[in-house]
Parts: structure tokens; C-alpha cells; sequence
């Protein structure tokens, strides 16, 4: 599986949301698209999953180009978009139901991915009955058993309190240890980044304004000084000005004003 | 709470109202005699205001006390009304006459909704006929159906299945524009085909609203009915009392009355039962949002 993002732009109304974006995605590789809200990340997003096409360049997935939605590329959305009148077991055997996997079966593989996210016990609950930790855990197995070749995550915990969403962030490390499956994840969350990702792509005002590499083995622990230093660095490049870029001595004292302020 | 609910029990199973006056329990509303418990009480004390209002006319001649027979007097003239058969062909035909009109117009409104819905000529071409014709009350399309088709079944049928129709069809086409988009995202993502998303997503999405327009087109359906057995017919409630008020028969008037109160509730309550079954995976509402 490799997905690539070739000079993709789109605008809304005469505004140009994404300018010129490349990226690629290698096989099991875990990347984090971070950045403000309006930067674009949710629309790269949406594009790469096939809701809306790019006005101009490429999506690849394993040499062809993206045409609309597939299966190939599952995707939890924040709101989790659970089926309401769906049990938990049958929201999770909705993929392999639709794909033509017979009831028992389909039945069998959403009860592994249930067991997978600790959710059991909940099998015949409604997704009304759920928790939000507990109804975007489903999402995340629902989009799993799908067996999708990469898994896009649209802000997933963005509306979950910060307890269960940490606890949801290693939930979701701990899946990937297991599945090694290939992520796409976007937030505007910079330690939740740190935290999850093999690489962290910075967008800004709708062009990709750094990549980094984030080199800490997993499980990351937030109070390391690695992972303070990363976030850091991710930081300065978010909060940097562009116009202030070209001064460096403006970019800098910038900084420290942002800095004093916070 | 627990314990105040475990001394109500106690004072229900031995059966002591001094013990249950006794100030153990807590506020009334912990226990379980209570009186919003006992939902027949309101009926049953506007009968009786009924009766004694009746029997006082009787005695006092406010007004002419065949205008407003009290109810002991309409179970006798009814149980006698019974005797003839009458009123038992009344109920199978007016019976016969709604269940297949309304389900004719409540099925005929699905399948309209879905064509609507999926199809954008269909929407483009039949959109505009039924905003044209959706507003006029169907009463005043009776004539015109009793001299097109006569005063036979079809007609009758014809005008129940069309006033159930447009406020099933409307309910039910506001169901389909109101599925959340992330549910068909998810769907299409999860390798659901168009055809599939429809199925397994849309139509069970927009039942909610459909059920709504079939209550809310019960009653609509219903004064159809009877407007159309008052106009043309020789059978039925609604033609009970038309022949009540030509020879002046006021308490056959009232049976027949009565008779579709207690039919109209008696679908009401069918429906919702089957809303309470199609709809158990809802959980919203004044009475979860606020627990007592």
C-alpha cells in the first residue's frame, strides 16, 4: 500500500484552501496531519478518502488514481457516525456485511475487532448507550473490520475530554503495535501528534509547512525530554508567522512574544 | 430512594395503610401509588361529570335533555343497537374501509419518498405537481371521486389513501434530506455500493420521520373516513350518524361518536407500538433528559 498526493489543490468560493500539496504515504507508516483549524487538513483528508475531488493534481493509491469512495480507505470521523439503529456488533459487521461476507462470518470478524477494542460486553448495546470513549472505540473497529489498506482518522478524539482521550491515544498505539496498520491522522492537537506518530506534517494555510520525523520508540511517555523537544520544535514551525519566516530576527522575537504571552 | 421504594413495598404487601401513612416513606412521588399512576382516572371522572350533568338536565330542563343523553342511557341504547348487528357492521366496515386506505397511502408514500428520493427526473417532474396539489384538503375531492367512480368502496378508499399520502410522503422525503452525510461517508467507505447505502443506510435513517407522518396523518385519515361514509354511504360510523341526524336519533349519535374515539385511540396506540418497537435503539426525549 502507497498513497500519494500529487500537486493537489482545491479552493472554495475563490479561496484557495490547498495550494500545491505532495505527500506520501509509505506502507505501515503511522503520519499525523497537524495543524490549525482552517488549514485544509480536514479537506486533504476528505479528498484522500474520495468525498470531494481535488480541482487540479493527483491522488494514487497503489498506482491508480482515487475516483471516490472505497474500501480500500476506511475512515473514523470525528463525530463517529455510528449507524443509531445498529447494535455494536452489527455496526462493526456492516463492512464485511456490505462486502459480501456471509452473516455468520461477518458476525465472527466483528466480534474479533469488538475484543480488540475491550468492548465485548457490549455486543447488543445500542450506540445511544455508549459513552463517546466507547461509541469512537466502535468507530475505530467498525472502520478496521472494513479491512481497509489505510486508515483515515478525521480528528477522531477532538471531541472526547482530555482523560478519555488519552487513554483513547494509547488504546489506539496499542492497536497499531498489533495491526501495523497504515494511519493517516489529522488533529490540531501537537502532543497527541508527538504521541502517535512516525512522522508529523505540518499544514499551514493550506500548504504543507514542514514534515518531521518523530524518532522515539513507542510507548512514548509525554514527560521524556525527547518528546518535550519535538513538541517544541513542531510548535515553533505552527506558531511561527509566515511573514515573520523571511525575517529571522522578526521570526524570533516573534517567538518570544507568543511565547511571553502564553 | 432504595430505601424509601423498599418501605412502600412493605406497606403494599402487608397491606396496612397505617403503616403506610406512617411517615416512613419519603416524598409521595417515591412511592408507587401514586396518582399519575392511575392514567384511567381522568376518563373515568368525565364520564361521571357527564352523567351527573345529564341527569341534572334531566331533572332540571335546562335544555332539552335528549340533546345530551348521559352515558348509562347510551350503554343501554347502544347494547340494544348492538343486538341488531348494526353496530358491528358499522365497525368491520368502517374497520375494512381505514386499514386499507391508510395502509394503501402510507405504503404508496414510501415508495413515492424513495423514488423521489433517488431518482432526480422523478423529483424534477412530480415535485411540483404535488406542492401544486399537496394543499388542497382532500374533503373537497370527494364529489369529484363519488362522480368519477361512483359510491361504491373504491372512492372512499381512494380519499383515506390520499389524505394519508401527502403528509407521509412530506415526512418521509424530510427523513431522506435529513440523513447525516458522515452516515453515507461511512457507509460508501466501509465498500457500501450506492444501491446498498440506500438500503442499509437511507431508508432506515428516514423511518423515524415516516412514523411520525403516519401519526400525524392517522387523524387526517380518520375524518376522512367518516366524511366519506356521511357522503354516499350505507354503512359505517360515520353513516350512523348521518342517519341519527335525520331521524333525529341522538343517541345513536353519541354511540357512533364514541365508537371512533375509541377506534381512532385504539390505532393511535397500535402505532406507536409499533414505533416503541421500530425505534428501540432511540434514547432522547423530555422524560431520559431529565430523570426523576
Amino acid at each position: 500500500m502507497k498513497l500519494e498526493v500529487r500537486n493537489v489543490s482545491k479552493s472554495y468560493g475563490g479561496r484557495l484552501v490547498l495550494r500545491e500539496i505532495n505527500l506520501t504515504v509509505e506502507e505501515r507508516e503511522f503520519i499525523c496531519i497537524l495543524g490549525h483549524s482552517g488549514c485544509g487538513k480536514s479537506t486533504l483528508l476528505n479528498m484522500i478518502a474520495g468525498y470531494i475531488p481535488p480541482d487540479s493534481g493527483d491522488i494514487i493509491v497503489d498506482g491508480r488514481p482515487v475516483t471516490g469512495p472505497s474500501r480500500s480507505r476506511g475512515m473514523v470521523f470525528q463525530d463517529h457516525a455510528l449507524f443509531p439503529w445498529l447494535t455494536v456488533l452489527n455496526n462493526i459487521a456492516f463492512g464485511p456485511r456490505v462486502q459480501k461476507v456471509p452473516r455468520q462470518q461477518a458476525k465472527q470478524m466483528a466480534r474479533e475487532y469488538l475484543k480488540l477494542v475491550g468492548l465485548e460486553a457490549y455486543e447488543s448495546h445500542y450506540p445511544a448507550e455508549l459513552s463517546g470513549g466507547m461509541k469512537q472505540r466502535v468507530g475505530i473497529a467498525r472502520a478496521l473490520a472494513g479491512q481497509p489498506d489505510i486508515l483515515l482518522m478525521d480528528e477522531p478524539f477532538g471531541a472526547l475530554d482530555i482523560l478519555t482521550r488519552e487513554s483513547m491515544q494509547a488504546e489506539l498505539r496499542r492497536i497499531c503495535e498489533k495491526l501495523k496498520p497504515t494511519v493517516l491522522f489529522v488533529t490540531h492537537s501537537i502532543s497527541e501528534a508527538v504521541y502517535l506518530a512516525d512522522r508529523v506534517v505540518i499544514m499551514k494555510h493550506g500548504i504543507i509547512a514542514d514534515v518531521f520525523e518523530v524518532n522515539l520508540s513507542h510507548p512514548r511517555s509525554p514527560h521524556a525530554p525527547q518528546f518535550g523537544e519535538a513538541m517544541a520544535r513542531i510548535e515553533r514551525v505552527l506558531m511561527d508567522d509566515e511573514r515573520a519566516g523571511a525575517d529571522g530576527a522578526a521570526e524570533d522575537a516573534l517567538y518570544a512574544v507568543k511565547a511571553g504571552s502564553a | 430512594m432504595n430505601r424509601s421504594d423498599a418501605a412502600a413495598d412493605l406497606s403494599r404487601v402487608q397491606s396496612s395503610p397505617v403503616r403506610g401513612k406512617s411517615g416512613v416513606q419519603g416524598r409521595p412521588g417515591a412511592s408507587r401509588f401514586t396518582l399519575y399512576n392511575m392514567t384511567f382516572l381522568p376518563s373515568i371522572l368525565f364520564f361521571v361529570l357527564w352523567e351527573l350533568l345529564a341527569r341534572a338536565n334531566a331533572a332540571l330542563k335546562w335544555f332539552n335533555p335528549r340533546f345530551l343523553p348521559p352515558p348509562t342511557q347510551l350503554i343501554e341504547e347502544g347494547w340494544k343497537l348492538a343486538q341488531t348487528g348494526i353496530i358491528l357492521d358499522s365497525i368491520v366496515s368502517s374497520t375494512t374501509r381505514i386499514v386499507t386506505g391508510f395502509i394503501i397511502g402510507c405504503a404508496a408514500a414510501l415508495i413515492a419518498g424513495v423514488l423521489i428520493a433517488k431518482f432526480r427526473a422523478v423529483e424534477f417532474w412530480f415535485s411540483p405537481v404535488l406542492n401544486l396539489v399537496g394543499p388542497i384538503p382532500a374533503l373537497a375531492l370527494l364529489p369529484l371521486f363519488i362522480i368519477w367512480f361512483g359510491i361504491g368502496e373504491f372512492p372512499k378508499i381512494l380519499l383515506i389513501a390520499w389524505t394519508t399520502f401527502i403528509p407521509v410522503l412530506v415526512y418521509t422525503l424530510d427523513g431522506f434530506k435529513s440523513v447525516p452525510s458522515t452516515l453515507i461517508r461511512s457507509a460508501l467507505s466501509l465498500g457500501a455500493t450506492g444501491r446498498q447505502v440506500f438500503i442499509r443506510v437511507m431508508l432506515p435513517a428516514a423511518i423515524p420521520n415516516f412514523l411520525v407522518g403516519a401519526q400525524v396523518s392517522l387523524g387526517l385519515s380518520f375524518s376522512a373516513l367518516i366524511v366519506s361514509e356521511m357522503m354516499g354511504a350505507s354503512s359505517g360510523l360515520g353513516y350512523i350518524i348521518v342517519d341519527a341526524r335525520n331521524f333525529f336519533k341522538m343517541t345513536n349519535m353519541f354511540i357512533a361518536i364514541i365508537l371512533i374515539g375509541l377506534e381512532y385511540s385504539l390505532f393511535s396506540w397500535l402505532l406507536r407500538l409499533v414505533e416503541k418497537k421500530a425505534l428501540a435503539w432511540r434514547k432522547d426525549g423530555l422524560r431520559d433528559a431529565v430523570q426523576r
